[in-house]
């Protein structure tokens, strides 16, 4: 068989390019998106089920916590979000320049976000809450510290993306990792603007 | 749609989901909790889910199961935050073991 011909079936078997399906991005992140929204799902019941057996707790629990760095850094979130949309759009005009522009925008905004949150920790400690103090407070640390992570690794993955964007791997035509960045951290947003309005807005 | 277009859209919709978030903010400050203001923040939170899920994931016309299920999920927790608020002791018998 022709080497070509070859190199094109193998290529074609393995790749999870599925443009013709018109699904943005690849499978493989699509796989890591929806399992990661079911997980937050899972905790999104667990939520709903502990504030029905707790009612005075999630009544109360909401009006004890940093409104102001909650609404800040959801802010910040759909900003970045914005940014990664620029970036996409610029990639496709083949400003490449102007795209890694965005990107750094938008890590400095995971970034501003990981500040943010940390002293809103701290705030926390300073009024005596933690993760024991009651139901509440312990779905809420561990609903945000989970999305903290999200964050800082999705902000590492946007840089690499720009690594990638700077030296030439990725192009107006070639940008796969990027969307599927770009889909990833939209994920990591749109799992914050829930957790905003369950622990810090509504009771 | 051309490119500009496009960036014009996007911009409309980042300064949406700003005002939204804002709305929301203030709505928690100010508004005693009930029904009126819980609807308010569940439709806040469904109209921004659907944004990002139809134009910054770009799944407005993209394969209808992944838009299916993305946008399902801005549909359900929405109604779970409605349901909960009315129905607190209902939900809560239903899911008790003793």
């Amino acid at each position: 068989m022709n080497p070509a011909i070859t190199q094109e079936v193998t290529t074609e078997k393995f790749s999870f390019t599925t443009k013709a399906k018109n699904i943005p991005g690849n499978l493989a992140i699509w796989a890591a998106i929806l399992a990661e929204m079911s997980e937050f799902a899972v905790m999104f019941m667990v939520y709903f089920l502990a504030k029905v057996h707790n009612p005075e707790l999630f009544y109360e629990g909401p009006t004890r916590l940093n409104t102001t760095a909650g609404t800040a850094n959801t802010l910040i979130m759909l900003t970045s979000s914005f940014f990664v949309v620029r970036s996409v759009m610029a990639i496709r005009s083949d400003q490449l320049k102007q795209a890694t522009r965005w990107l750094w925008g938008a890590v400095a905004c995971g970034m501003l976000y990981l500040i943010i949150k940390y002293f809103e920790y701290q705030w926390n400690a300073t009024q005596g809450l933690d993760t024991e103090t009651n139901i509440f407070y312990g779905v809420y640390y561990y609903v945000t510290f989970n999305h903290f992570l999200h964050v800082g690794w999705g902000s590492a993955g946007l840089i690499w993306v720009i690594y990638r964007i700077n030296t030439g791997i990725y192009t107006k035509t070639e940008h796969e990792g990027l969307i599927n960045m770009a889909l990833y951290w939209h994920m990591i947003d749109l799992a914050w603007i829930t957790i905003f309005p369950l622990l810090y807005v509504i009771r | 749609m051309t490119q500009n277009t496009q960036i014009k859209l996007i911009d409309a919709l980042w300064l949406l989901l700003i005002t939204l978030t804002l709305f929301s903010a203030y709505m928690a400050e100010r508004a005693n909790p009930g029904f009126i203001s819980i609807a308010i923040m569940a439709a806040v939170l469904a109209i921004k889910g659907r944004i990002i899920v139809d134009h910054f994931m770009e799944l407005k016309h993209a394969h209808k199961l992944l838009r299916s299920l993305m946008r399902t999920y801005f549909y359900v927790i929405p109604s779970l935050i409605i349901i909960v608020y009315l129905f607190p002791e209902q939900i809560a018998k239903w899911t008790s073991l003793s």
